[in-house]
């Protein structure tokens, strides 16, 4: 099993979320998170005053997946999740040993 | 499920430790005499839940350790062994008097203590000693009682305005009953038990029900249990159970407000200072604490008095009385349509307070006086939400977007449409078959002309309630650098002005709704699109100076001093035109200040070196309302320089900066700003800033010692805050530099800060 971590555009969300429902993915994790890569920070000027914008405001999406599903998973993240531009994001997937479903106790690729 | 159950409950527990305390004696030996037990807490009422705690306390003649814990095991052993869960204490008649001395909640639980078996002489004992104790000792306990409701509030929230309420420790719930009947029986006060005697027997109803549904002792009616315990109790949803605890909880809470304040006045009664009422404002005088009305005014034909003693309450700090509330309510008539420009004012003013209003808005609330002013309010009073982000009624939301947006008014042109729109902007929620925003928008709007807004306000007050959601969906959801995003922004907003109330409404319904719906991640985001939008639109231009009439412009023209003065409603309309020179605005803002006038609006202009004022002011109802030659004579004097303002006003700012200190309102700080970009003949300077007694004699001599003369002025009053644009130049008549503007913004601003 593989868990898939993409941190991706805000507005990249439903997008990214539909290609994984086609997929047959159904459950994920989404959460706010804020960074900045080689985008880095930028200075705004905003009612004459200048500040700098250290951390760019990202989606970190996760999801497990088993590892023969994993590269198709990660290419259809990667598409759903691009605009060609700076500042998409980034997609990584590392290794899982154990999963298990708190409600049934089920394990391995069952829980996922 | 009721008050009978419980006591049916709580009877069987008699019965069976009166059976195992008479085994224990036999089994040890004591005599009866010498050993008695009394129920304590929630028991000793006869008020048993199911899963409750027995709480009993044995009190003993002074038995040996040996006996008594023989005795105890003896007796309790049966109970431990079928997990029942015992809260017991052992002591004698003086132990337990020192311990309800140090201890709050053995001292409340004692006041609720009944004899169950034993001796019952000494259990009559121990409860006398704990009346006695509660009643005289009461002043000593007022610290950590209040103490004590307040940690609850902070921990636990309101009973009535959350969505997941905790029915015995939030405020307004059981706790705080109980916390009411304790002080009623000290008789330090009086407590309207009668007002409370529903809503006691509904949340208890409630709590048994839901820890039947539950087979849980668990007071939080959380989310997933509350279809169960409406089913059980024949509500027709969850929403009509919520509805109900809603409106029981107010009760409770507004009871328990009376009662503090009857505290606070008990506290500080002086048997050598009888307290004096002391004028406010027409019709009101402020009384031991209290907002009342004046002895015999006639209530019958001013309907502007709810929302002028409403502002006044909130802006001061203080509660109005209940008596009061109830007079107007019964009394006052219907508010005309459209409201008159004072009680729209006096509605923003009263918004504008922060989090002081919503205390002041909900005892009002209690009186149903807020929906018969705006009906529209009706539907959405302690409506729930079911939305995981929310915690708060769709009521107490808008409430506490209010006074979050009363903290955004300097970020924004025109506070008064900020406060109006965050009080409303989830009006149109509850109706299932429409977009909240859509049909909020179309409420607000005849809402709005029935206030007496404009047809272009109450257009900017439905596109901000319309669009409310607007700027965060599209900064989380659309991307924000793609121009078209921007393009779609800019068509919903339409103009700068409207992006920036856009905002602040933003901002103050996330920051209302909590912590997960305004992070600083979408905070961000939002600034973000705000930033890029407002870079494609054209900036927001700043008023011109104000156009003079053709009679202005003919008494203009002999250069003499000329002061007119006409009365309207509850103000006064000042025309002085005079010979321009350095200060005079300053001179004649320090007449009005000394005569109390207070500025609610003013247009100054200069026209070939005269200056043409016009003034809307409001008069002190403590003293004497000018006339056009005693105002005349005062301008001439501070002309001449013949008479020292100065100290006169000092005080009175002095004054007011420490009644505002003793209340703790706490407002926004100014903000001043130099307006550069905008060529001009006039450097223009903008101070936003909550009102205050001389604040524009303070800008305007401030100005003069700069050295700047004031060409022109327009000064507004939105509610309780300042909104005033001044034109300025060097004493070449040249604009001024953009260093010197803004040196002259950063020390205009740094005067007016409260130190």
């Amino acid at each position: 099993m593989k868990l898939i971590t993409a941190i991706i555009k805000p507005f990249k969300l439903d997008d990214v979320k539909n290609a994984l429902n086609t997929f047959g993915i159904t459950g994920m994790t989404v959460s706010e998170a804020m960074g900045f890569g080689r985008t880095r920070g930028h200075t705004e000027v905003y009612r004459g005053a200048e500040y700098t914008v250290d951390l760019i405001p990202k989606i970190r999406l996760e999801v497990v997946v088993d590892s023969v599903d994993a590269d198709r998973v990660i290419d259809v993240i990667v598409k759903a999740a691009s605009t060609g531009s700076i500042g998409d994001g980034k997609v990584w997937s590392v290794p899982v040993d154990h999963v298990i479903r708190v409600r049934t106790g089920e394990s391995g690729v069952d829980a996922i | 499920m009721g008050t009978r159950e419980r006591r049916e409950r709580s009877d069987n527990s008699d019965i069976l430790l009166a059976d195992l305390f008479r085994g224990a004696l036999r089994h040890c030996a004591i005599p009866e005499e010498d050993i008695s037990l009394s129920a304590v807490g929630g028991y000793g009422r006869g008020e048993l839940s199911p899963g409750s705690d027995l709480d009993i306390l044995f009190i003993h003649s002074g038995l040996s350790h040996d006996l008594l814990s023989g005795f105890i095991k003896a007796m309790l052993d049966p109970l431990w062994k079928e997990g029942r869960q015992i809260d017991y204490s052992i002591r004698t008649r003086k132990e337990t008097r020192q311990v309800a001395i140090g201890d709050l909640k053995v001292a409340l639980g004692l006041l609720d203590s009944r004899h169950v078996v034993g001796n019952a002489l000494l259990h009559d004992g121990v409860y006398m000693d704990a009346m006695n104790n509660w009643r005289r000792n009461f002043e000593k306990y007022l610290t950590r009682v209040r103490d004590s409701i307040e940690e609850r509030s902070r921990n636990f929230g309101e009973l009535a305005f959350l969505l997941e309420p905790d029915l015995k420790e939030s405020r307004g719930g059981l706790r705080d009953i109980l916390m009411l009947r304790a002080i009623a029986a000290s008789e330090y006060v009086p407590v309207a038990l009668e007002r409370i005697a529903e809503a006691e027997a509904f949340i208890w109803q409630v709590r048994d029900v839901l820890h039947t549904v539950t087979s849980r002792i668990r007071n939080q009616l959380l989310l997933t249990d509350q279809d169960a315990v409406a089913e059980n109790m024949s509500f027709v949803d969850a929403d009509a159970l919520l509805l109900d605890i809603s409106k029981a909880a107010r009760a409770v809470d507004y009871t328990m407000q009376l009662t503090w304040h009857d505290i606070d006045v008990q506290q500080n009664r002086s048997w050598f200072r009888k307290p004096i009422s002391q004028p406010v404002a027409k019709g009101l005088e402020l009384f031991n604490g209290e907002i009342i009305l004046s002895s015999g005014y006639n209530v019958s034909d001013d309907p502007g008095i709810l929302f002028r003693m409403a502002t006044i309450a909130a802006e001061r700090g203080h509660r109005i009385s209940m008596e009061a509330l109830v007079h107007v309510s019964e009394n006052s008539p219907e508010i005309s349509t459209p409201w008159s420009t004072q009680s729209r004012e006096d509605l923003v003013g009263f918004i504008g307070a922060g989090t002081i209003m919503v205390d002041v808005f909900e005892s009002i609330d209690q009186e149903n006086l807020i929906s018969r002013w705006i009906p529209e309010w009706e539907h959405v009073r302690f409506l729930p939400q079911r939305n995981v982000l929310h915690h708060h009624t769709v009521d107490r939301h808008m409430l506490e977007t209010a006074s979050k947006a009363a903290a955004l008014t300097r970020r924004v042109h025109r506070p008064d449409l900020l406060l109006i729109a965050a009080l409303f902007h989830d009006l149109g929620k509850g109706f299932p078959d429409r977009d909240h925003s859509d049909y909020g928008a179309e409420l607000i709007y005849p809402l709005a002309l029935r206030m007496g807004f404009s047809k272009s306000d109450a257009e900017t007050l439905a596109l901000l309630i319309k669009y409310h959601l607007l700027l965060p969906t599209v900064a989380t959801r659309r991307n924000i650098e793609d121009p078209s995003t921007i393009d779609y922004v800019v068509g919903c907003v339409q103009s700068a002005e409207n992006l920036e109330l856009l905002h602040a409404l933003s901002i103050s319904d996330g920051e209302a709704t909590g912590r997960n719906a305004w992070t600083p991640w979408k905070a961000q985001l939002v600034q973000e699109l705000v930033t890029r939008t407002l870079s494609a639109m054209q900036g927001i231009a700043p008023p011109g100076q104000p156009e003079l009439t053709v009679a202005q412009l003919e008494k203009a023209a002999t250069g003499v001093l000329s002061v007119d003065l006409n009365e309207r409603d509850d103000s006064l309309e000042i025309e002085i035109i005079a010979p321009d020179s350095m200060g005079l605005l300053a001179s004649i803002s320090a007449v009005f200040t000394v005569m109390r006038l207070e500025v609610r609006s003013a247009k100054t202009t200069t026209v070939n070196g005269v200056a043409v004022t016009h003034w809307i002011v409001h008069f002190d109802i403590n003293v004497p309302i000018p006339t056009v030659s005693s105002l005349r004579d005062s301008i001439e004097r501070a002309l001449e320089g013949t008479e020292d303002l100065q100290v006169r006003i000092s005080e009175r700012i002095r004054n007011y900066q420490k009644s505002s200190l003793r209340t703790g309102i706490r407002v926004a700080p100014p903000v001043v700003l130099a307006i550069t970009q905008i060529v001009t003949d006039a450097t223009i300077i903008e101070v936003r800033m909550h009102d205050q007694p001389g604040l524009l004699y303070t800008v305007a001599s401030a100005m003069s010692e700069f050295g700047v003369d004031i060409k022109g002025a327009i000064v507004s009053t939105l509610g309780a805050e300042a909104f005033d644009t001044l034109y300025v130049t060097d004493k070449q008549g040249a604009p001024l530099s953009v260093e010197r503007a803004e040196q002259l913004a950063a020390d205009l601003q740094a005067i007016l800060t409260p130190l």
